[in-house]
Order: structure tokens, then C-alpha cells, then sequence
């Protein structure tokens, strides 16, 4: 009789542990799902399976809520007023948004396959920025001029180019985001500006020579305690003569495209001597002298008058901020492929917040000078001129403080070998 | 194959750019632009170079069937047109500097249109090679015809310009020299010759298409 009992028992309490052994498995199974969830702020209820239902309706309600914030940011992208693209690293593209679209002038995109970048826009220079920016795992900006291809390849006339800022940032796989600013407007207004003033100064000049001619006639005829009056009335108009010439000047010698230099043979020390010659007269007055290093002559090519007006607006701002008794040092030194030029002065140098600007327009330097003197000479052209002239001739021109004298010092790089001389007198035969 | 299509596609726009470049050179007397070829030229012929090796390998190792290895031939063909192009544009170039100190020639209003007529038909060649269009392939050759007849009609201007008599033994009339007229003459026969091969170029994708000639 209790055999079967000891069997019966013997085989439920094996029957209770395998179920029990199982019911464990499957908790801690149950457990490692509910831990692999990426939710695990879930109350503590009684039942694993409450808590697991849970996790997967907040799992899923933040998915949900994911999707719809990337949704948002997608459309976002999609109506930014800036174009957008993203290559991956075979450079296919990815996504293009509507401004890009309209830009680069896309038409058919988001049908097959995934294009390369190159299929669609085909413009080297983006695709060298994206290959930089790949390749620095840096972001990078570089602007250029787009050309967009003809839509329709029998209308007449060139599509307009466009001067595109592109903005890089390396993302992870290789791939790339760029971001296309459309600078066309910027340029043309900047264009029509620069027209505007243009016009302006030749609507000033003609007014201005007929005062200046005016003053003088007056000057002759008055006596002298209204004489001084017309004598500060003629500097005046004379300063402002020199202004609107120096604009038009300066706006003739940046035109695009740039008139043509009037190359010929020079000797470079007998120029810069020459302008010093000019402004002789206000160096006596300080006692400044001219203090040149360099081989006694230097034929290069280049063009005279220009090169002329480089250096004596170079000169007159050095003595303009020498302190009297001082000297102006110029060095020229010929290297086998460029010359090499400086002007050194003893004033009180650029302040080094006016370095990158000092080529601009209107740029003026501060003088300790309290006298409103530097105010009556002096348009601010004058380096802005410089700089025009030098960039005509392929050179360089670079603005610092002289180490030793503290002083401006102004480093010019002209090519040796100038434009090859246009020769059109040829002998006939 | 996706890598190689890219270079060739490269090479296009370098090639478009030296034309543009070229253009420039010529028509607004922008002698920087000139200069700016030499350097695009080398890239260019360094892609030629390195996209017919690859495609040689890639013949010869992959064994590529029907339209690919129709398009590798192709573009071993196709990137010799997109070379030579390059290269009249470099010669143009050069004519643009020479052409410098001459005062303009009233058929350069002409020779424009046509250098622009060229740069379209480029452009297209390369937009047929990306769609893979033969019809677009087929277009360009109508396309050709408009600068063929440009080509034809300076000629003429050039040809039928009488020779202003100098007289040795008188004030030599230096500025009257054959030079500018040399250089013209020059400058269309390589614009048509680009022409010519934008208009290979396109007959090259046809054939990648459709497999037949013509």
C-alpha cells in the first residue's frame, strides 16, 4: 500500500521541482527581456508580466514620440531657407532638401536608385570639399562660383552662376552634411554699392573742380583777413577733390574685369626715390630721412605710374606717423623668383586689433596725435590702393609692427618676372 | 564601378571648369583665369591616366558583362574626348594671352556664341552620360551643326578680310600684323574640335545604351 504512495509523492515533488526549475528559467528570462528594454523606469508591481506589458507600451510611446520629433526635424530640414545635403561615404546622396533643390537647380530627385553627388550636381569643387572634409574629419567652409547646367540646352544666353558659401560637418560612417548659403545677393548688392559710389564720385567731381577754380579766383581778389577764410575753403575742397579721385582710382583699379596694366621696363630703387623726391619738401619739415638698403638698380617690369602711387602713398603714411628726427628704412631685397620690398617707418605702429582691416576701405589709423591735424590729410584710400596696385602686378602685400622699431612695417612680394611684356609694335616685314 | 563612374564625373566637371576657365581667358580678357588652366590641365590628365587603369582592371579582373562592359570601353574612349578638350581648352589659353595686346575683332561677339554653344553641348554630354539618354546622346549631334556653321561663317569673316596693302618702303603700319587673325582662326578650329569630341561623347552613351553605332 505505500509504495505507490511513496511514488506518488516521490513523483509530484520531481514534477514540482522541474516546474518550479522551468517557472525560474522563465522569471529570469521574463527579467532579461524586461531589462533589455530600454525603458526600465517601471513600477514595482506584483506580476513580471504587468511590469514587462508596461515597459513595452512606454517603449513603444516613446518610439512613437521619437519618430514624430524626427519628423519634425526632417521637415524642418526639408523647408530650411538654406540648402542642405548628406552623402554618405560612397558619396551617394542621401537627402537634399527643397532650397538645395531649387538652388543647384536639381529636377529629378528622389526617383531610383540613389545617385552619386556628382550625377546630380555636378560641381568639382564640392566635391573636393566634401573629400577635405572626410579626410580632415574637420568641418569646412569655402565659397565658389556654381555654374548650373542648361535646363533646356537650346535656349540662348549663359544660365547665371551663382556664388555658392558651402559649410561641411563630418558626420560618423563617413558620411557628410553640407550646408549651401546662396551669397549671389550679398555680391550684387555689394556690386551696386560700389557702382552707386562710383557714380556718385564722378556726379561730386565736376561741382567740386568748378568750386576749387572759384576759390582761387576769390582768393586772389580778397584781402587778407577774408583771404584765410578762402585759404582753409581751398584746402578743404582740395582735400575732398583728392578723396573722390582717389575713390574713382581705387574703383577702377578693382573693376572686374581690371583694365590692363601698362607694362614696360623700371628701375625700382630710382622709383621709390623718385616718389620719396615728391614728398622731399615734408620730410625737411621733421627732419626725416630716407634710409635705403638694396642694390643700386633693379630693372624689373611693371607698371610705372601705378607702382609710382604704390610707394609714394606708402612713403607719405610712413612719414605721416614717423615722430620727427626719425627715419624711414626701405629694403629691397631680389630673390632668384620674386623681390621682395619693406617699408619700415619708427611710429607707433599698427595697434594690433587694426591689423586685418588696414587694407580696407576708409581705414584710418589712430594717432596719439591729439591735434585734429591727421584728420585734414589723409582719406583712408590710401593703403586700399596699395593693395589694388599690388595684387594687379601678382604680388603680395602684408601689414605688421616692425619687431626692432616698433614702427609700421609694410612687406611687399612683387614676381620677379612680371606680366610677359605685351609687345605689339612688331616690326612688319 | 560606382568609384570609377565618380572619377569620370570628376573629371567632367574639371573639364567644364577649364572651359569655363578658358572662356574667360578669352572673352573678358581675364588673364588670371588663363593661368589658372595649366594647373586644372595636369589634375585632369592624371584622372585620364588613372580611370584607364581601373578600368583595364576592372575588365580584366571582374570579367563584367553586356551594358558594363560596354560602359568600361566606352569610358576609356570617352575620357580620351573629355582629355582632349581639355587640353584645346589649355590652347585656348594660350591664344587668350596672346591675343591680349590686339585689339578685339569684331566676330569675337560670333566666337563667344560658339564657345558657349561648345560649353552647353559639354554639359549635356555629361548629363546624357549620368540619365544614360541616348536620345539626349543623339541631340548633341544637331547640336554640333549650329557650331559647325558658326565655324563656317567666321571663317569666311576671317578669309574675306582684305589684306591692307604696307608698303614696305612707307611708315610701317606696325598694329597691322597677320598674328591676330592667325590666333582666330586658331580659337574656332579648336572650339570645333571640342565640339566635335562633346559630340563623341555623346554618341559613346548611345552606345553604352542601345549597343549600336551611330
Amino acid at each position: 500500500m505505500l509504495t505507490p504512495l511513496v511514488a506518488f509523492i516521490s513523483g509530484l515533488s520531481l514534477g514540482i521541482v522541474i516546474w518550479w526549475s522551468q517557472r525560474l528559467h522563465f522569471h529570469r528570462q521574463l527579467t532579461d527581456v524586461l531589462n533589455a528594454l530600454p525603458i526600465t523606469a517601471v513600477g514595482n508591481y506584483a506580476s513580471l508580466i504587468s511590469n514587462l506589458r508596461r515597459g513595452v507600451r512606454l517603449s513603444s510611446q516613446r518610439q512613437f514620440d521619437l519618430e514624430s520629433q524626427l519628423q519634425t526635424w526632417q521637415q524642418l530640414i526639408q523647408v530650411a531657407p538654406l540648402g542642405f545635403l548628406l552623402v554618405d561615404s560612397e558619396n551617394q546622396l542621401l537627402a537634399c532638401n527643397t532650397y538645395a533643390q531649387h538652388l543647384l537647380h536639381i529636377q529629378n530627385w528622389g526617383f531610383g536608385r540613389p545617385r552619386l553627388m556628382l550625377e546630380v550636381i555636378r560641381s568639382y569643387e564640392l566635391d573636393q570639399l566634401i573629400e577635405q572634409t572626410r579626410r580632415s574629419y574637420q568641418p569646412q567652409e569655402q565659397e565658389w562660383l556654381f555654374y548650373p547646367t542648361l535646363a533646356d540646352p537650346d535656349a540662348a544666353g549663359r544660365p547665371a552662376a551663382l556664388t555658392l558659401h558651402g559649410y561641411t560637418w563630418p558626420l560618423n560612417d563617413g558620411r557628410v552634411a553640407i550646408f549651401l548659403e546662396n551669397r549671389q545677393p550679398v555680391i550684387e548688392l555689394s556690386r551696386s554699392r560700389d557702382q552707386w559710389m562710383v557714380d556718385l564720385a564722378h556726379e561730386l567731381k565736376t561741382p567740386l573742380t568748378s568750386i576749387q577754380l572759384v576759390a582761387e579766383a576769390l582768393h586772389s581778389r580778397l584781402d587778407p583777413p577774408l583771404q584765410v577764410w578762402v585759404s582753409r575753403l581751398l584746402q578743404e575742397v582740395t582735400r575732398l577733390i583728392t578723396l573722390v579721385q582717389n575713390w574713382l582710382d581705387l574703383s577702377q583699379m578693382s573693376a572686374q574685369p581690371p583694365t590692363p596694366l601698362a607694362t614696360q621696363q623700371l628701375d625700382l630703387p630710382a622709383l621709390i626715390r623718385a616718389a620719396w623726391q615728391t614728398l622731399e619738401p615734408q620730410a625737411r619739415q621733421k627732419h626725416i630721412a630716407l634710409a635705403y638698403v638694396g642694390p643700386e638698380t633693379l630693372v624689373t617690369s611693371g607698371d610705372e605710374m601705378r607702382l609710382y602711387r604704390a610707394f609714394l602713398n606708402l612713403l607719405d603714411n610712413a612719414l605721416k606717423y614717423s615722430p620727427p628726427e626719425a627715419s624711414i628704412e626701405v629694403h629691397i631685397t631680389p630673390t632668384a623668383t620674386d623681390v621682395h620690398i619693406s617699408v619700415i617707418d619708427h611710429g607707433p605702429g599698427f595697434p594690433e586689433t587694426d591689423l586685418p582691416h588696414v587694407f580696407e576701405r576708409f581705414y584710418r589709423g589712430q594717432t596719439n596725435d591729439p591735434m585734429p591735424l591727421s584728420r585734414s590729410n589723409g582719406s583712408g584710400l590710401g593703403l586700399a590702393i596699395v593693395e589694388q596696385i599690388i595684387l594687379a602686378h601678382r604680388g603680395m602685400i602684408r601689414a605688421s609692427n616692425h619687431p626692432k622699431t616698433g614702427g609700421a612695417w609694410l612687406q611687399i612680394t612683387l614676381p620677379g618676372h612680371l606680366l610677359p611684356t605685351p609687345n605689339p609694335q612688331t616690326t612688319p616685314p | 564601378m560606382r568609384r570609377l563612374e565618380q572619377d569620370v564625373l570628376r573629371m567632367g566637371a574639371l573639364v567644364e571648369n577649364s572651359c569655363r576657365l578658358s572662356h574667360q581667358a578669352l572673352f573678358e580678357h581675364n588673364l588670371v583665369a588663363a593661368e589658372a588652366i595649366a594647373p586644372l590641365d595636369k589634375q585632369i590628365d592624371q584622372f585620364y591616366r588613372r580611370i584607364e587603369l581601373d578600368c583595364i582592371q576592372l575588365i580584366t579582373l571582374q570579367a563584367p558583362v553586356a551594358q558594363d562592359t560596354r560602359l568600361l570601353g566606352a569610358y576609356m574612349q570617352l575620357i580620351r574626348d573629355l582629355e582632349r578638350i581639355g587640353d584645346y581648352a589649355k590652347n585656348l589659353a594660350d591664344i587668350a594671352i596672346k591675343l591680349f595686346p590686339h585689339p578685339p575683332h569684331p566676330c569675337m561677339a560670333q566666337i563667344e556664341v560658339m564657345s558657349l554653344q561648345t560649353q552647353t553641348m559639354l554639359a549635356t554630354s555629361l548629363v546624357a552620360l549620368v540619365d544614360l539618354d541616348a536620345e539626349v546622346g543623339r541631340r548633341i549631334k544637331q547640336m554640333d551643326c549650329a557650331v559647325d556653321a558658326g565655324y563656317a561663317a567666321v571663317y569666311d569673316i576671317l578669309a574675306q578680310t582684305p589684306l591692307v596693302c604696307t608698303n614696305p618702303s612707307s611708315a610701317p603700319s606696325s598694329h597691322q600684323t597677320l598674328e591676330p587673325f592667325i590666333l582666330l582662326a586658331l580659337a574656332i578650329r579648336h572650339l570645333e574640335r571640342m565640339a566635335d569630341h562633346a559630340t563623341n561623347i555623346g554618341q559613346r552613351v548611345a552606345f553604352i545604351v542601345t549597343g549600336q553605332r551611330g
